[in-house]
């Protein structure tokens, strides 16, 4: 039975070709809005809850004080915004605005739509200088601004201080080492009752990475080269950071490895887990335990004293004419400024966008009240010295370094065998491009 | 039968170009016109991105800068050199060879326990296909929780007939058989479905036939109904193994292709190459080599089953 023929195919042909010139149409009518009195800008950003809830309200009183300048937000899950944008770009219809994670941000820098922002925050109302160190470094790639600072965030110890007690440990001090926080570990395990002395993400991804970061740079070590031209962690600092690695997890079995990245919090909330390396943003979930909040060890007698590493996220303008580029920059530069960020982290817990905000003592004080520990975290930022690498590569940079760590964590190669395979890699991947 | 046709109009001479009016009233345009919707979607979202990949799979292209360069067959020759592509090569096989069979099996088996007349069956058939509505995120953490190697079960159970505790998950040479029994777990409700519906079409003279010609339960089930299964058993098994070879969201739920890649199938590659590492020509051709794959294999399926396979006309 013929099926197919021809003439109801070329019926068919008539109907596609409708389609999309209806749907072309339809794409034609919806963008040229704006103009005229005031401007309507799209912002895409993943706020949940109270960080939602406090985002509307700013976002409703930019209106209010601004009049013709109209907001639109798009909840997107922020794990999916890059690839959104990347879709919504190719068919020529970007947010003017985007939250888009830091550690995308060499990526960013590639889109062609992306507005340079390094004139802007010249500007005297940005103050520029006042976001953190970290964060400038993360919105800035090769010399070029791509993004405002929507995010900042930090990593120190929170430790359980009912274990602590309950050992006869001392709480750990503002000077403590990672010679302390071993020990430490060591007597918080206690395998009878399946209690760990603290834990580690071994998916051997970024999150795997970023937690090892912070140790190689206070052991005085470097990630790369200054010029990100070759492999700088193959170095006495990178075996000291991994060697502390390797004790508390294949010699004193004090190091709880979570594949999942998903169990540790649960169990350092149930009272499982005595120390744990993690930001701000876990504290609200640990609610079921005594907990305090320690600064990271440090390396004695190395340059690298007390450091951390931040994840700090970005705000970054696409171009859409001018007249939207130049109204998104208006309200990005309203949104993050001290009046504003001081609303939002009191209201949410986010850490201060702004160092004057986050040396606010009525600001550090409300939000340390809020959730304990708070305080340790906003001064925790002074310690944010030094930053991922800005280069393209670093998606790639990051595979390899997670692997090195977790075959270290598992037993499976020496730290010195597994730094030297890495360093080697890395080196092929700058070589390449 | 002799009964005399009316001639089909269209071998008349005089109305050779069919009029406008009659196309219109025709079948065929009437059934092309209900299904143009689905085919105008399917081509949007379906034909369009299959051949779009397919020119980046012949690009370097990082879907952010405007330069896609036409790199010809470098996407392709690169991963014959590529070490992870040869592992998750052989993870996304191992998978494929114990998922496939194992589901079947244990699908078989409880379609047959549930194929009789017991009290509360209903309640048992909804409990076995229950599984296939439990969404992948619920069953990961639970799976994760069970395997978890200081807290969880299954380690306890272990040890209660004196076996030591397994790292599971967190070793590289057990992770991945971790993630087949979750997902034999995860879609064993689907084959019982499909066991049990094709159960129902076993008449049932032919098991009294073989049992008064003198087989015993396991011979009639073994020659009269595993063979009338053929067709159910055909259809499983391709279906299972093309999913099998897309495995995805349960390795990026509970392993995220760890420990060391030890769980690193081929989905999972090309999703870090193209969402992580924006390597999207690459990662397109790594598709359309998991692409060549399933086809193969899917011929190969029908053409070995077709030999095994018993159609009751």
């Amino acid at each position: 039975m013929a099926v197919f023929s021809k003439a109801p195919l070329a019926g068919l042909l008539a109907v596609l070709t409708g389609a999309t010139v209806l749907a072309a149409c339809g794409t034609d009518s919806t963008s040229s809005g704006g103009g005229g009195g005031g401007t309507t800008i799209q912002i895409w950003e993943g706020y949940t809850q109270v960080e939602a809830k406090a985002f509307a309200h700013l976002v409703s009183q930019y209106e209010a004080t601004h009049p013709g300048q109209k907001v639109n937000t798009l909840y997107v899950n922020s794990d999916n915004t890059l690839q959104k944008v990347l879709t919504a770009v190719r068919g020529g219809s970007p947010p003017d605005i985007a939250y888009l994670y830091g550690s995308w941000a060499p990526n960013v820098a590639e889109i062609p739509s992306v507005v340079n922002l390094t004139q802007v925050v010249k500007r005297p109302e940005v103050n520029w200088n006042d976001f953190w160190t970290g964060e400038r470094a993360v919105a800035t790639v090769d010399g070029k601004v791509i993004g405002i600072p929507a995010l900042v965030d930090n990593l120190a110890v929170v430790y359980n201080k009912t274990l602590f007690a309950k050992a006869g440990l001392p709480v750990p001090g503002p000077d403590w080492t990672w010679q302390d926080f071993v020990a430490d570990a060591k007597k918080l395990t206690n395998p009878a009752i399946k209690q760990y002395g603290t834990a580690y993400v071994t998916p051997g991804t970024e999150d795997t990475v970023w937690h090892w970061e912070p140790l190689l740079w206070e052991a005085g070590g470097q990630l790369l080269t200054p010029d990100n031209k070759k492999a700088a962690f193959d170095s006495p600092a990178g075996l000291a950071s991994l060697n502390t690695l390797r004790q508390m997890a294949v010699t004193d079995k004090s190091m709880y490895l979570d594949p999942s990245d998903s169990a540790y919090g649960n169990l350092f909330n149930s009272g499982k887990i005595g120390m744990l390396v993690t930001g701000p943003w876990d504290l609200a979930t640990f609610d079921n335990v005594k907990y305090g909040v320690q600064v990271m060890p440090a390396y004695p007698g190395t340059s690298g004293a007390h450091q951390t590493i931040s994840g700090p996220d970005n705000w970054v303008v696409f171009n859409n004419g001018s007249a939207k580029t130049a109204a998104a920059e208006q309200f990005l530069i309203w949104l993050t400024n001290a009046t504003q960020d001081t609303y939002f982290a009191v209201k949410t817990g986010d850490l201060p966008i702004r160092q004057s905000v986050g040396s606010d003592a009525s600001v550090v004080q409300q939000m340390n009240t809020a959730v304990p520990g708070m305080a340790t975290f906003i001064a925790n930022l002074g310690n944010v010295k030094q930053a991922r690498p800005q280069i393209p590569q670093y998606p790639k940079i990051s595979t390899v370094l997670g692997t090195m760590i977790v075959s270290v964590l598992l037993g499976k190669s020496q730290p010195q065998a597994a730094l030297s395979a890495a360093a080697q890699q890395v080196n092929q991947i700058l070589a390449a491009g | 039968m002799a009964v005399a046709v009316r001639r089909p109009a269209a071998r008349r001479p005089s109305s050779r170009r069919p009029s406008a009016r009659r196309v219109i009233g025709s079948e065929q345009f009437s059934g092309w016109a209900f299904v143009t919707p689905g085919v105008v979607i399917i081509l949007l979202f379906g034909a369009v991105p299959i051949v779009w990949s397919a020119v980046m799979s012949f690009q370097r292209n990082n879907l952010l800068s405007p330069s896609t360069p036409f790199v010809g067959t470098a996407n392709y020759r690169k991963m014959i050199h590529d070490p992870v592509v040869a592992q998750a090569i052989q993870h996304t096989l191992v998978y494929t060879v114990l998922f496939v069979p194992g589901t079947m099996l244990v699908g078989l088996f409880l379609a047959v326990a549930m194929n009789r007349k017991i009290r509360f069956i209903s309640f048992y058939r909804t409990a076995a296909y229950a599984t296939m509505a439990v969404s992948t995120i619920s069953e990961a953490i639970v799976f994760i929780w069970l395997f978890d190697p200081s807290y969880g079960v299954v380690n306890y159970f272990l040890s209660a007939f004196g076996i030591p505790p397994q790292q599971f998950l967190n070793s590289p040479s057990e992770a991945l058989y971790v993630i087949v029994i979750m997902t034999i777990w995860g879609w064993t409700g689907f084959s019982v479905v499909i066991y049990l519906a094709a159960l129902q079409g076993v008449p049932q003279q032919l098991i009294e036939a073989a049992s008064i010609d003198g087989a015993g339960p396991w011979q009639a089930f073994r020659r009269v109904t595993l063979p009338l299964l053929s067709p159910a058993s055909l259809f499983l098994a391709v279906w299972l193994t093309i999913n099998a070879l897309q495995l995805f969201d349960e390795v990026y739920l509970s392993t995220q292709g760890g420990p060391l890649n030890a769980t690193t199938v081929l989905v999972y590659y090309l999703y870090i190459q193209a969402f992580q590492q924006f390597n999207f020509g690459y990662a397109s051709a790594i598709a359309y080599f998991l692409f060549l794959v399933i086809i193969v294999v899917t011929v190969i399926q029908f053409r070995v089953g077709r030999r095994f396979t018993y159609y009751r006309s």
